[in-house]
């Protein structure tokens, strides 16, 4: 499992085209991630340029830093100057007169946000809903075998069925959202609060604007994996003595307050697992949205998994592997972050 | 018999509050909720298998079928080679399965039973590499698949014109290998748990007997851990079943596509065949229901058996 993570490291220093052989695949340094996050174009700023400026500034960083905690500054206000520095460097080193200050590739940094709007509402959306999922299915109940097919079917549909299915359902003439809302009447009132050209003449234009696609796509993602989220919530909550709800209800505690004091607390093992397995899979957000739009309207949403697969099959592999490692470090990112917030608990 | 981890009568909430009309009420609407959300869009889809083409673009909108047809599935056969992307799925999540739940099943082995020195670290490692994110993959997998000259073997009395990996690309192996790279490590957690429940006095029954150690794996704790090899095996096969990008850029020969990646391709340009796409998704996802109807509480104890331990 290590190789592939050296290689792609590798890689993203070299440029590399498979359709064109004959440039060979120079070593170029950091020049992908410059291209990527400053925005030169590629070899625009290839090694020969400039590279002495370059590491000494790069250098210089290391004895700021020092000096920065030496002189006793908090390690947070070290962390922040250093940010601050690091992206002037950037600045000054992907300035380029002639071409203006546009900062980085844009793709890039759409893909980016992009990726970072969908972890936050699909992450959020699908705990929230599967939650109740997962309490529901827990209850004692004659039918209890049907509530657990309706959450095991969407975990075993592939994310790619599901975003077509959903992609059907959001159809702008013949979906059936866009039915139920005009039945309902909430199409009048979409009408009169969304933009003008959202609405179509049978309801909203769900795939083909840009944020009724973000909401759509989101929908069709939390639908998939809050099953997902259930289910683990479900094993935790499986996992809780019985004997703890008797002696609460015992004590005369409602069934409110038995939620909050002994199930949410006892399900915090399973809830950490949940949400970083579910995290860790919405940065690779792929499926969905390139089933279901394609990664537009426009670029949309073109998440960086959409990205890195264009790029690939553009051929253009050293920048993918930039973009890979870019990726890589998101989610090394996220799984820091958790993990110090579960070391930090216990 | 070892069971899983939630056997039969899982301690849950007994229920909720007995008390009042009103809340029983509430609890069976939500419960109806609940099945709606969870089956509505299959079977929304399900119904537009059945639709003619000309139903799906008439207003108001129909919920049943007024014209129930098959013709839809006839087209899905027609249009695309569906039965090869059929097969093509079984055979990739077959053998990704059996390779992964043999080398699990050692593995597990291994970590479950015997007395490991740093068999921590050596799980808390294994758990680290099923978050890893198998989009970083893509960009090395696709240039060894491709074929690579191996320099440092290249030149050597054994290989004097050069010694590279074969191209791999639209074959099976392409998807064999990831897939099995990517299942093992839930695989292996599963059946970690799985072999630690049984009793270490069988095993040493048996190694009194005369059976080696290898012996016993295969003829005593194999056996006994059937329930958990079946739950592995069945997340390993959905899970590769339901694969999609490691499936689109590797194999993209009509003819090596998988049942997902196949069924992206009934869409043109600009026209949207819905009911046949509808009637492929509902092909594609007939074995996925058949497991998840027989094997429900297995697969809930394997997902618990990754997840808490995790």
């Amino acid at each position: 499992m290590l190789y592939p993570v050296l290689n792609v490291l590798w890689q993203s220093l070299h440029f590399e085209r498979l359709n064109q052989p004959q440039r060979g695949t120079p070593f170029i340094g950091l020049d992908n991630f410059v291209r990527m996050l400053w925005g030169r174009d590629e070899m625009a700023w290839s090694l020969s340029k400039l590279w002495l400026p370059r590491a000494l500034l790069l250098a210089s960083l290391v004895p700021i830093w020092i000096a920065a905690r030496r002189g006793g500054l908090k390690r947070g206000l070290a962390v922040v100057a250093t940010v601050v520095l690091v992206a002037a460097a950037g600045w000054l080193l992907g300035y380029h007169p002639a071409e203006g200050t546009r900062w980085g590739d844009p793709r890039f940094w759409n893909s980016f946000n992009i990726t970072l709007l969908l972890i936050v509402v699909t992450v959020v959306g699908a705990f929230l809903l599967g939650l109740p999922l997962a309490l529901l299915a827990n209850v004692k109940h004659p039918l209890k075998w049907l509530v657990r097919l309706a959450l095991l079917l969407p975990w075993a549909m592939p994310r790619v069925f599901s975003g077509l299915a959903f992609a059907w359902l959001f159809q702008s003439d013949y979906g059936v959202v866009n039915d139920l809302l005009g039945r309902m009447g909430i199409n009048h009132v979409l009408a009169l609060v969304l933009p003008e050209q959202w609405i179509g003449p049978r309801g909203v234009y769900w795939l083909a604007r840009d944020v009724p696609a973000v909401v759509a796509v989101s929908l069709a993602i939390i639908w998939k994996t809050s099953s997902f989220v259930g289910l683990i919530l479900l094993a935790g909550l499986q996992s809780i003595d019985d004997s703890l709800y008797e002696a609460a209800r015992i004590d005369g505690a409602n069934a409110w307050q038995r939620f909050w004091r002994i199930t949410l607390p006892l399900l915090r093992p399973a809830i950490m697992v949940a949400l970083i397995f579910r995290t860790l899979t919405a940065v690779q957000t792929f499926d969905e949205p390139f089933a279901m739009t394609g990664g537009g309207p426009g670029r949309t949403l073109e998440t960086l998994g959409i990205y890195i697969y264009k790029t690939v099959n553009g051929l253009d592999i050293g920048y993918a592997a930039a973009l890979a490692v870019a990726l890589f470090a998101i989610s090394l990112f996220i799984t820091i972050f958790y993990l110090r917030w579960i070391y930090k608990d216990d | 018999m070892p069971r899983s981890s939630s056997p039969n009568q899982p301690p849950g909430r007994r229920s909720k509050p007995q008390g009042g009309r009103a809340a029983r009420l509430f609890l069976l609407l939500a419960l109806v909720l609940v099945v709606v959300n969870g089956l509505f869009p299959s079977l929304w889809l399900l119904l537009t298998s059945f639709k003619q083409d000309g139903e799906l673009t008439r207003l108001p909108i129909t919920w049943l079928p007024a014209d129930p047809t098959l013709q839809n599935y006839v087209a899905v056969f027609e249009r695309n080679p569906f039965a090869l992307f059929l097969r093509n799925s079984f055979v990739v999540s077959i053998a990704a399965t059996l390779i992964t739940v043999l080398f699990a099943g050692l593995a597990g082995y291994a970590l479950g039973r015997l007395k490991l020195r740093g068999r921590k670290v050596i799980l808390t490692g294994i758990v680290m590499t099923s978050m890893f994110p198998s989009l970083v993959l893509l960009v090395p997998l696709y240039r060894l698949f491709r074929g690579v000259e191996i320099p440092w073997l290249s030149g050597l009395l054994f290989f004097p014109e050069g010694f590279g990996t074969p191209n791999l690309l639209n074959t099976y192996w392409a998807l064999i290998i990831p897939y099995v790279a990517l299942s093992l490590p839930i695989a292996t957690i599963i059946l970690t748990s799985f072999f630690q429940l049984i009793p270490d006095d069988l095993e040493a029954a048996a190694t009194v007997d005369g059976t080696s150690r290898l012996g016993a794996l295969f003829r005593i704790i194999m056996p006994l851990s059937a329930p958990g090899m079946v739950t592995a095996a069945i997340i390993v096969f959905v899970n590769s079943w339901n694969e999609f990008l490691l499936a689109l850029t590797f194999n993209t020969a009509v003819e090596m596509r998988t049942v997902p990646v196949g069924i992206t391709f009934y869409q043109g340009q600009f026209s949207f065949p819905w009911a046949v796409i509808s009637a492929a998704v509902t092909l594609g996802v007939i074995p996925l229901v058949l497991l998840i109807i027989f094997f429900q509480q297995k697969i809930i104890s394997g997902l618990t058996a990754g997840g808490v331990k995790g």
